[in-house]
Formats: C-alpha cells, sequence, structure tokens
C-alpha cells in the first residue's frame, strides 16, 4: 500500500482515534451547545432583569472558554494527527473530497474562537445589547462548523450512489455537494444538534452545582431548575431521529443490527447491540437524574452528582459514538474503502497480483522468511482493528486453535461469502496464496503456548 | 385515591411511617458521602437475590453443572448478561462493603450505642465472603474447580478439626460434583436463611441509633450541626446513588461478561497462574508469604491462627476504644485501622503484581 503502518500494541489503532475523538466530542458540542446556550440564557436573564445570574454567567462563560478553547482545539487537531497516523488511506480520500470543505470549517473556527475570547472578556465592559450579539456571533459560527462538519462525518458512513459513481475517476471532488448532503446529512445532523444542547445543560449542570448553596441559594436553584431544561429536547426528539437516521443508513449495514440483535442469546455478534443499550441506559438514567433530582431537588444536587450525570454523558457519547463507528463495518468509507484501507475495487487485482506487491513499505528479496511476509501481512491488514495480544487480541481469538483451523478462518476470510458470519463486519483478506499461507503460518506462531499466560485467568 | 390511602391508613397507620420519616433526618457534613456505601452493597445484594433466582431457573447443581451453565452462557437468550451481572454485582457488592466497614470503622461508629451494629455488620461481610467462595464454584469449569481444591486445602491444616472441617465441605477427600451439590445449597439456601435476618437486624440497628458522625463532627456545637430530611431528601440522594451503581454493575456486566473455562478435568494438570478472586487475594498472599517464613503445614496453621486473631480482635474494637476519639486509645484504634487497611491493600497488590 502507499503508507507504512503504525503499530499500536495493548489498545490498538481505533482507540487511539477513539480515546482523542471521544472526549473531543463531548467538548466540541459543549462548544457548540454551550453558545447557544449562554447567548439564550443572558438573553434571558437581561429580559427578566435577573442580574444576579450575570456573575454566574460570566464564571461558566470563562469555564467555557478555557474547555472548548484549549482542550477542544487542540484536541481537535489531535484527531486530525490520529487519522492521518493510523488510517493515511481514508485521510487521503478525504482531503481530496473536502478540502474545501476544511477550508471553510476553518474559517468558521476561527469565527468562533475570537468570538468566544471577545465574549469573555467584554462582560460589564461594552454595552450588554452589544455584548449578547457577540455571544450570537459565537452561537452561530459554532453551528456552523457543526453543520460542515457533519457532512464529512456522515459521508463516510454513508457516500451517496452519485458519489459512489464517479469513486477512483479523479472527478469525486465534482461532487463536493452530493457526497456532502449524503442520505444520512440530515437525520445525522438532527441527532448532533440534540446531543449539543443536551451537553450544554451537562456541563452547565457541572458549573452551577459548585456554586456554594448557602451563599447563592435562590439564583443556584433558578439555574439548575432552568438549565435542566435544556435536556428536554433531547429526550423527546431523540427517538424519532434515531428511526429517521436508521431509516437512511444501507441494508448492509443493517444487517449488521440485526446479526447482532439475533445473537444476542449466545452473546456473540453483538458488539453494537450491548453498545446499544448502554447508550439507552445511560441517557435513561441522565433523564432520570435531571428531572427527578436536580429539577425537583436542586439544593440537594451536589457537584458529585453533577460529575456522576458529566461521567454518564461521557458513557453515553462514547457508546453511541462506538455504534456510529461500528455499523461502517466492514468499510471505513462506505462501500469504496474497507477498513484496513484497501479499495473495494482493488480485491480482484491484488488477489491477482498479490498484496505485499502494492506495498512499497514491507520487505521484499529471497532473504524475506515466510514468517516475515506474514507479519507484513498481518501488519497491512489486521492491525487496522486487531493487536497480538491486547485489544481485540489474536492471541485470544487463536487459543487453541491449529494450523489446519486457523488455515479454514483465513479461507473464510478471503472467500468472503455473503452468508459467512464475518462477512458483515470484516473485510475480505487479500493476497494470493501464497501470501494467504504465510499469514497462516505467523499466526500460528502467535499461538505457540496454548496454556493461558499467568493472570489472564484472574478473574473468572 | 384519598379514599383508598384512608381505607389503608386506617388498618395499617401509613400516616404514623410517613409522620415518622418526614421526621427522621441525617446528618449533613463533609463526610456525608461515605452514608451511601451500605446503601450501594444493599443494592448489590438486591441484584444478587434477583439474578441469582433468574440464574437457578437454567442451573442444574451436580454432574450436570458445568454443562447447564455452557448452556446458560452460550444458548439461553441474555443468559450470559444475566450470569455476568451476577457476578460483576458480586465484586460490587464486596467492594462497597468493604469501604462501608472501613468507613464505619474510621467514623468510630462502632462505639457506643452501636456496637451490635458492628458486629452484626463483621458477620454480614464474613457471610458475604463465603458466597463469594460457595457460588464460585458453581460453574465447575477448570479454573474455578482448581482455586475452589486450592481454597479447601487452607482449612485442612487446622490442627485436630481441619480435616473434618474440609472433608464436610467437600463431601469426601476431593473436590466433585457431590462438592457443587453441597456449595450451591449453602450458596442459595443456607446463607441466603442466615444472611437475610441479619441483614434486617443490621438495617433495624441502623435505623434505631440513627446515622453516626465522625469524630470531627462531633466536636461542633450541637446547634450548629446540619441535617438533611430523610424523606424526601436522602432518600433521593440514595436512590440517585443506586442508579449510578446500576450503570455501573450494566457497564461492567454488558462489556466485560465472564468467560466459561473448560470444564473441569480432576485428573488433568492444574492451569496456570491459579490465584483466589480479587477479595481471597489479601488472605491468599499473606499465607504464601507466611509459607516462606516458616515453610510447612505449621506455617498454614500458624497464618491461619493470626487471621483469626485479627479477625477476633477487630471485631472486638468497641471494648478497647471507649475512650474520647483523641485519647490514646482513640488514636491507637485510628492506626490499627489504617495498619489492617495498608496491609490488605499491600498484600493484594502483591498477588496482582508477583502472582
Amino acid at each position: 500500500m502507499n503508507y507504512p503502518v503504525w503499530e499500536v500494541q495493548g489498545i490498538g489503532l481505533p482507540w487511539v482515534i477513539g480515546i482523542i475523538a471521544i472526549l473531543h466530542v463531548m467538548v466540541s458540542q459543549f462548544a457548540v451547545g454551550g453558545g447557544l446556550y449562554l447567548a439564550l440564557a443572558e438573553r434571558k436573564a437581561i429580559k427578566e432583569g435577573r442580574t444576579d445570574w450575570f456573575p454566574m454567567l460570566k464564571s461558566h462563560s470563562r469555564f467555557f472558554l478555557l474547555l472548548t478553547g484549549v482542550f477542544g482545539t487542540v484536541s481537535g487537531v489531535g484527531i486530525w494527527f490520529a487519522i492521518g497516523l493510523v488510517h493515511p488511506e481514508a485521510t487521503s480520500t478525504l482531503i481530496h473530497n473536502f478540502v474545501f470543505g476544511w477550508a471553510i470549517e476553518w474559517v468558521f473556527f476561527l469565527v468562533e474562537l475570537a468570538s468566544a475570547i471577545v465574549y469573555y472578556y467584554t462582560w460589564d465592559r461594552i454595552p450588554q445589547a452589544l455584548h449578547l450579539k457577540v455571544g450570537w456571533l459565537y452561537a452561530a459560527a459554532s453551528v456552523c462548523t457543526l453543520v460542515i462538519i457533519n457532512g464529512i462525518l456522515s459521508f463516510m458512513l454513508t457516500p451517496g450512489a452519485t458519489w459512489l459513481g464517479v469513486a477512483g475517476s479523479g472527478h469525486e471532488s465534482t461532487y463536493f455537494w452530493n457526497a456532502f448532503f449524503n442520505p444520512t446529512y440530515w437525520p445525522s445532523l438532527m441527532i448532533r444538534v440534540l446531543v449539543c444542547a443536551s451537553l450544554a445543560g451537562i456541563w452547565a449542570l457541572f458549573s452551577f452545582s459548585r456554586l456554594d448553596e448557602e451563599t447563592y441559594g435562590d439564583t443556584r436553584v433558578a439555574m439548575i431548575r432552568w438549565t435542566v431544561k435544556w435536556l428536554v429536547p433531547a429526550f423527546l426528539l431523540m427517538p424519532i431521529a434515531f428511526l429517521w437516521y436508521s431509516a437512511m443508513i444501507p441494508p448492509s449495514n443493517k444487517h449488521l443490527l440485526e446479526l447482532g440483535m439475533a445473537t444476542i442469546g449466545s452473546g456473540s455478534f453483538t458488539q453494537i447491540t450491548r453498545i446499544a443499550l448502554l447508550s439507552i441506559m445511560s441517557t435513561a438514567t441522565i433523564a432520570g437524574v435531571a428531572y427527578l433530582f436536580a429539577y425537583k431537588y436542586p439544593r440537594d444536587f451536589s457537584p458529585s452528582h453533577a460529575t456522576a450525570v458529566l461521567l454518564i454523558g461521557l458513557l453515553a457519547t462514547a457508546s453511541t459514538e462506538y455504534a456510529r463507528e461500528a455499523i461502517r463495518k466492514p468499510f471505513v468509507i462506505g462501500s469504496h474503502m474497507y477498513s484496513d484501507g484497501i479499495r473495494v475495487s482493488d480485491v480482484d487485482r491484488f488477489n491477482k497480483e498479490g498484496f505485499l506487491a502494492q506495498s512499497m513499505w514491507t520487505p521484499t528479496g529471497p532473504s524475506v522468511t515466510e514468517e516475515q511476509r506474514g507479519r507484513a501481512m498481518f501488519a497491512g491488514q489486521c492491525m487496522y482493528c486487531h493487536t497480538v495480544g491486547g485489544y481485540r487480541s489474536m492471541k485470544h481469538f487463536l487459543e487453541g486453535r491449529d494450523a489446519k483451523a486457523i488455515g479454514n478462518i483465513l479461507t473464510m476470510l478471503r472467500q468472503n461469502k455473503p452468508d459467512s458470519p464475518y462477512h458483515a463486519y470484516m473485510p475480505p483478506l487479500v493476497g494470493n496464496d501464497e501470501e494467504v499461507a504465510a499469514l497462516q503460518a505467523y499466526l500460528l506462531t502467535l499461538n505457540a503456548h496454548p496454556a493461558p499466560a499467568p493472570g489472564s485467568v484472574a478473574r473468572r | 385515591m384519598s379514599k383508598i390511602y384512608e381505607y389503608l391508613d386506617e388498618r395499617l397507620s401509613i400516616s404514623d411511617l410517613k409522620k415518622f420519616t418526614e421526621k427522621k433526618t441525617v446528618p449533613n457534613h463533609k463526610y456525608s458521602f461515605w452514608y451511601y456505601w451500605g446503601g450501594i452493597s444493599l443494592l448489590c445484594f438486591l441484584i444478587q437475590l434477583v439474578t441469582g433466582i433468574l440464574l437457578m431457573i437454567y442451573y442444574k447443581p451436580g454432574p450436570d453443572a458445568y454443562n447447564s451453565v455452557r448452556a446458560l452462557t452460550y444458548d439461553v437468550d441474555f443468559g450470559w448478561l444475566i450470569r455476568s451481572a451476577h457476578s460483576w454485582s458480586a465484586t460490587i457488592f464486596l467492594l462497597s462493603v468493604f469501604v462501608h466497614m472501613f468507613s464505619v470503622y474510621f467514623m468510630k461508629a462502632y462505639k457506643k450505642p452501636r456496637e451490635f451494629g458492628w458486629w452484626s455488620g463483621m458477620a454480614l461481610l464474613i457471610l458475604g465472603l463465603l458466597f463469594g467462595f460457595s457460588g464460585y464454584l458453581l460453574p465447575m469449569d477448570e479454573l474455578s474447580f482448581t482455586a475452589t481444591k486450592v481454597g479447601l486445602a487452607i482449612p485442612e491444616n487446622i490442627p485436630v478439626i481441619g480435616h473434618a472441617i474440609a472433608s464436610l465441605m467437600r463431601g469426601g477427600l476431593e473436590v466433585s460434583e457431590i462438592t457443587v451439590q453441597r456449595f450451591f445449597a449453602w450458596h442459595a439456601v443456607v446463607l441466603p436463611l442466615l444472611y437475610l435476618p441479619l441483614l434486617m437486624f443490621h438495617l433495624w440497628l441502623v435505623q434505631k441509633h440513627g446515622n453516626a458522625i465522625p469524630p470531627s463532627e462531633e466536636e461542633v456545637p450541637f446547634a450548629q450541626r446540619k441535617t438533611i430530611p430523610f424523606f424526601p431528601n436522602f432518600l433521593m440522594k440514595d436512590l440517585a446513588m443506586w442508579l449510578f451503581t446500576l450503570n455501573v454493575v450494566a457497564i461492567m456486566a454488558s462489556l466485560f461478561p465472564p468467560d466459561l473455562g473448560k470444564m473441569a478435568d480432576p485428573l488433568g494438570p492444574a492451569p496456570v497462574g491459579i490465584h483466589p478472586e480479587w477479595y481471597f487475594m489479601s488472605s491468599f498472599e499473606m499465607l504464601k508469604l507466611l509459607g516462606k517464613v516458616i515453610t510447612g503445614t505449621i506455617g498454614e496453621a500458624v497464618g491461619i491462627t493470626i487471621f483469626t486473631l485479627g479477625l477476633v480482635l477487630w471485631c472486638l474494637i468497641p471494648f478497647y476504644d471507649v475512650s474520647s476519639p483523641k485519647g490514646l486509645k482513640g488514636r491507637r484504634a485510628t492506626y490499627f485501622g489504617l495498619f489492617c487497611l495498608a496491609v490488605l491493600l499491600v498484600t493484594t497488590l502483591l498477588g496482582y503484581l508477583i502472582g
């Protein structure tokens, strides 16, 4: 392939992106929702003469600026680094299509950051009406960043028939807007806007729960109650948004969900279903705590409760994003590029000409052993999702299997028949016979010690 | 609605209960967080009851034990989830019981008039550990079988009565399907029968004496001490805590379900790296360390004696620490507690690090 493979053992490549992205989403969606929150809260305070709200909002906007302006921006750049290293092939495709999109995005980032700084530093310094206008400018710019990035994110699940028709022709970027307003663009935008609003509420609860109850009693109660209302739209409309979203995803991805549900009894192939259950449960918990607790008994709502809600919010975000990533399997860009960076259109050619022959980064020549070639196959096709002994550990999967059993699995992966259980979520194995044999030989070496390692038996 | 209420109230005096809960208060201070751990363990116990009953529908003690757990894990719809929840909730149960015990200890909540609360709590802890030990064998896979074998070899070393106790528990000289049958009877009948009335007693005592306050709070003049009403404020906080705990159990149970190993083979070699569940790790490691100093069965006998002695001292602390918290005995009791906590943590850690 065109790029070297970055090897990460332990957490594996997916979680390098995953950890950065989940934390980033927690904060960046707060940046979008929180802008609207600040503007609307300030407007309400002005209209209703609630002067006691201003110092609270000012301190919240400071927290907001530090969190979104520092952590949010740094982690956002972190995603760029991470995806470039983890998945150069897919990143390259995205850049070739959306370079214009990102240019627009950065303009909005600039406006967003500048107005956030101005907003915080001009509290009490410029007329209130003008200050509120700065707030609205921030809110608008940050909503626009979501509007743009959502096109690129949703493209990766559903590029749409028009774009797929020209994919690989070199004319992809002529169909920018088709790719941008792809089939899941609108439902995805709806979900994200709802999440942004509730994250604005959750972070504000975190912020206001820290106010001293005795000093700020009534202000605290009023602000917590008003903040809880920010969670309402999400809980009412999210089911509709999810139904809309799932109606728009292609049948093959839906099949993955169905496979998970059908096998829930045995617990196999059920990652998505389990994650979906967690996502529903954590969302319901937030709803329960927000209403039954924060709204009904705001005086008893402590910083630790707010922290717990925040952590459960993190769980909800993590599980929902994980599920979204997982239903994209076996592709990284729907129907175009498999999650190991191989284009659907290249599969036949690679099978004929060999996979390693395509890569300028694999060792060649007569001195290269079969095991080394097998390892290169492993790095080039398996390591995008698996590790040797950590996340989705190959050692664990292969435990107790001999050469024949491993060979059978590889054959199944290579044939990739529609009725194979792996078909729904793993890319086909590509390469010529000799390369597959080398991979088999390498995998067998991972399994040299079939007895469980000390410590691995600790729990059960 | 009000008519139904009246009907019930005349016969069951609900309004008395309501008046009572409205009057009841709970102290509110910076250590209040530690009040919730008893409640968390109660929730976990309730989860154990419910999931345990569900598991019983499919579980077959005796020779079919392993196969029934296998079917439960891989064939029965959501069987794996119930089993996983039972296993994780057991872990969180014991964890919260330990936190609860140490917080009670350091708040000196065992002092007059709460001694019986302390003793009944200790009895509940021991029963809880026995629940863990007996439940662990039930799947009868390689690991649980070997771990139980090792575990039951320990009482074997108690002088005079040791062999009789171990044989009684095993139902013979070896761990076998008879042992599973016996452990199941302990786990699902005997222990719950002992546990439930003791739990009621424990809760009644908590209710009777109210929450103890830590020494630092006792220095605050009575008029300045803060409280919150039990109903609805404390109850709501307690329920919020339950909801969070439930989330933790659900996360762990659905993301990290326990494996089922190979079927136990009494004649086969012991699997590598056998060690007990985390809550027995500390005592296991201490025995091992002691065994290096004093070798042979005497070493184990000495070890068991030390444990028993330590446990007795731990239980007798209310008789020792009767002075003011700042007095010599009060401080010594606190140091003893810190020492025990440190030993538990260090030996547990050592157990995992050096295996």
